[in-house]
């Protein structure tokens, strides 16, 4: 991916299904936790990539909506063996907020209704990169509202309890993963349970005080860079102002960090030039780029706010 | 069954001196440079295929927002983002020839001497079976007085039809009063077809923000929503020259192709609809020959511009039902 021109980027091993909502449940306010059966996508896909996702037979709302891979799951996990074998994925989760057209429609879906989803879709984070075999210390995750869903799967792989992709068995690079989380209210708050789970050192800020600090998930992030075990890492998603900032606390300190950005899509697969960003080159200049496939996770550096 | 075996459809078409093997293409600006499909459509299958217009000098665009979804359809103003010819050269163009589907090139200018230099520069290239020439692109500046101005029209095409030997069609916005006219004065001009529409000229407003959704105020609406309109720009097109007709809008489905066909397009460009449905080709393709087959036709020439007007017993109809 050396070329700064755009056909150096395509989605190569994106496909295209059908498929049914096996699940459809609520996880938090206006939040729900997505499963739908994919196989081949589930196999491929690695963390900070997307999917596509469309109603099925609806020319309105027209157009699909990207969403984080949150998680794969495993159909059958085979107990009698020893260790445990997991098969290869069976599908994957998403997690979305109920926001507008089509988020509000896809919130009424039940079991056995049908989706249309190509993906898997954009670079995701290259944090586990063998070319470079870094060994992070402290990778910090810093989320705003719903931005936290592409960080579950990453922490996973990070921390080696779980493999993505079609090369399976990229070691574990990381020793600790910390999630600075921030949302309007505790009710909106998501998953985390889930990072828990996964053994991530979760830190929350709410608008509203109701649950953990109460202010902005940029001061969590100050906090941790001026502490006693500073992240080497930071990767952020989220309402662009609080990537802009975390962007800038980074650079203060001199962290390496990625973002990765939410720019409206109508494709998803680098045809329409939606969703472009500003982003820099080496001249000085800048030119819009398709996040679609030259993100949606860039480093944070070369982002024109 | 005592049918015809499928493969006795034949589904090649004729566009002036241009044949290519089904009359099925992508629109430009809809299908990026061909490669970004790769994966998830057939590409060999494809009539041919038309990448994003390229200007002479790269264009940055304009900026998001660059489109908005509305009801079964959407607006742009992308801006003709674009690299710039060099870089399509370059880059793209290699691709492109390497496929075993024919490219035809769209290009755009703010003037006549831009379509020219472009075409001059197109010449030679082998992997180039045609030019589209965009005369009516909503989104920039001048884009469009060459496909509102008859007279501007015909000299562009002229013009054009001077600087190279490869088939030339032009594409038509539907942003006029009498796109007949237009059409008229590209078949005079010397283009071997012409294609319409491109984008209808609308707008998106947040009203409690009082703002466009759009960057750029106004912009170009497609998709479903729009084929009524180009369906009557097709038959009106279809009444007024004898040059080939690409039909362009909304089309998504099989049955969508087959209206513009008996319409009188002779063949069809695939656009929004490649967004939310992106092996939306592939399956017309897969239904083309059995659709003729209803109509009981053997090649694609059969059906187009056969609508009968007098289906519903002529103009004083109304008071019988
Ligand atoms: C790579 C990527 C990953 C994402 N992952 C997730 C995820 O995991 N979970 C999740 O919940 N969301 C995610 N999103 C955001 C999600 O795609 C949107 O929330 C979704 O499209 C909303 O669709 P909707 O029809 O419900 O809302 P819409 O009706 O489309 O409106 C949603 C909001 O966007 C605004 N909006 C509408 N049109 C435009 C436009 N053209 N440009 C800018 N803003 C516009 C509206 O004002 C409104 O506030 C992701 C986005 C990207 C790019
Ligand atoms: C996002 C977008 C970008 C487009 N870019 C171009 C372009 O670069 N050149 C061009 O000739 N037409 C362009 N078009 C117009 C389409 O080729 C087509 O004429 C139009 O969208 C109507 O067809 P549809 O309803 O099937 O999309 C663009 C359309 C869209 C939606
Ligand atoms: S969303 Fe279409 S090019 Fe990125």
């Amino acid at each position: 991916m050396s070329s700064p021109l755009h056909a150096a980027y395509c989605p190569d091993h994106a496909v295209l299904a059908s498929v049914e909502v096996v699940e459809n449940v609520p996880v938090a306010r206006d939040t729900f936790r997505l499963r739908v059966t994919c196989a081949e996508m589930a196999r491929r896909i690695t963390p900070g990539q997307f999917v596509m996702l469309r109603l099925a037979g609806c020319n309105d709302p027209l157009l699909a909506r990207p969403l984080a891979l949150y998680d794969t799951f495993y159909e059958t996990t085979d107990l009698t063996s020893d260790p445990p074998a997991m098969g290869s994925p069976a599908g994957l989760d998403v997690v979305y907020l109920r926001l507008g057209k089509m988020t509000r429609r896809l919130a009424e879906y039940r079991p056995g209704q049908l989706l249309e989803i190509w993906g898997p879709l954009g670079n995701g984070f290259e944090l586990t990169a063998k070319a470079n075999d870094i060994r992070l210390s402290h990778l910090m995750m810093v989320a705003g509202g719903i931005g936290q869903t592409p960080f579950l799967a990453l922490a996973q792989e990070a921390l080696g309890q779980k493999t993505y992709g079609s090369e399976p068995g990229r070691l574990p690079t990381v020793s600790r993963v910390s999630l600075c989380y921030g949302a309007r209210s505790a009710d909106y708050l998501a998953g985390i349970e889930d990072f828990e789970a996964a053994g991530v050192d979760v830190r929350l800020a709410t608008d509203d005080g109701s649950r953990g600090h109460h202010g902005l998930v940029t001061d969590l992030v100050l906090d941790s860079l001026q502490g006693a075990n500073p992240p080497d890492r930071i990767v952020c998603c989220g309402p662009e102002p609080m990537m802009a900032a975390v962007a800038g606390l980074a650079r203060e300190h001199a962290v390496p960090c990625f973002v990765s950005l939410e720019t409206p899509m109508a494709c998803g697969i680098g045809i329409c030039f939606t969703c472009v960003a500003r982003v820099r080159d080496a001249h000085g200049g800048w030119d819009y780029k398709r996040t679609c496939v030259e993100g949606p996770v860039f480093d944070a550096s070369v982002i024109e706010w | 069954m005592t049918g015809e075996p499928i493969d006795a459809v034949d589904l090649s078409v004729r566009l002036g001196r241009l044949t290519l093997r089904n009359p099925i293409l992508v629109a430009s600006g809809t299908f990026g440079y061909g490669r970004e499909m790769a994966a998830l459509v057939e590409l060999q299958r494809l009539g041919a295929l038309i990448p994003k217009t390229v200007t002479r000098q790269p264009r940055a665009g304009n900026a998001p927002w660059r489109t908005v979804e509305t009801s079964a359809g959407m607006l742009n103003a992308i801006g003709l983002d674009n690299d710039g010819v060099d870089a399509f050269l370059a880059h793209h163009l290699p691709y492109l020839g390497g496929l075993p589907c024919p490219t035809i090139v769209s290009i755009a200018g703010a003037g006549v001497e831009d379509y020219v230099a472009l075409a001059r520069r197109l010449d030679d290239e082998s992997a180039v079976a045609a030019l589209e020439l965009n005369i009516s692109c909503p989104n920039v500046a001048g884009g469009v007085d060459f496909g509102t101005d008859p007279r501007m029209c015909h000299d562009v095409v002229t013009a054009v039809r001077n600087a190279t030997g490869k088939p030339i069609i032009a594409k038509l916005t539907p942003n006029v009063t009498q796109i007949a006219l237009m059409a008229k004065a590209a078949a005079e001009g010397g283009a071997d077809a012409v294609s319409l529409i491109n984008t209808v000229l609308g707008m998106a407003v947040d009203w409690r923000h009082r703002r466009p959704l759009l960057a750029n105020v106004v912009g170009g609406l497609s998709g479903p929503a729009i084929k009524p309109i180009a369906l009557r720009c097709v038959y009106q097109v279809a009444q007024a020259v004898t040059i080939p007709i690409l039909g362009i809008g909304g089309i998504a489905t099989i049955d969508d192709v087959m209206e513009f066909l008996v319409a009188g397009a002779s063949a069809v460009q695939v656009g929004t609809a490649n967004y939310y449905c992106p092996n939306a080709t592939m399956t017309i393709l897969d239904q083309l020959p059995a659709a003729l087959r209803t109509l009981q036709a053997t090649c694609v020439a059969n059906v187009v511009g056969t609508l009968d007007t007098r289906a519903h017993g002529g103009p004083s109809h109304g008071d019988k039902h």
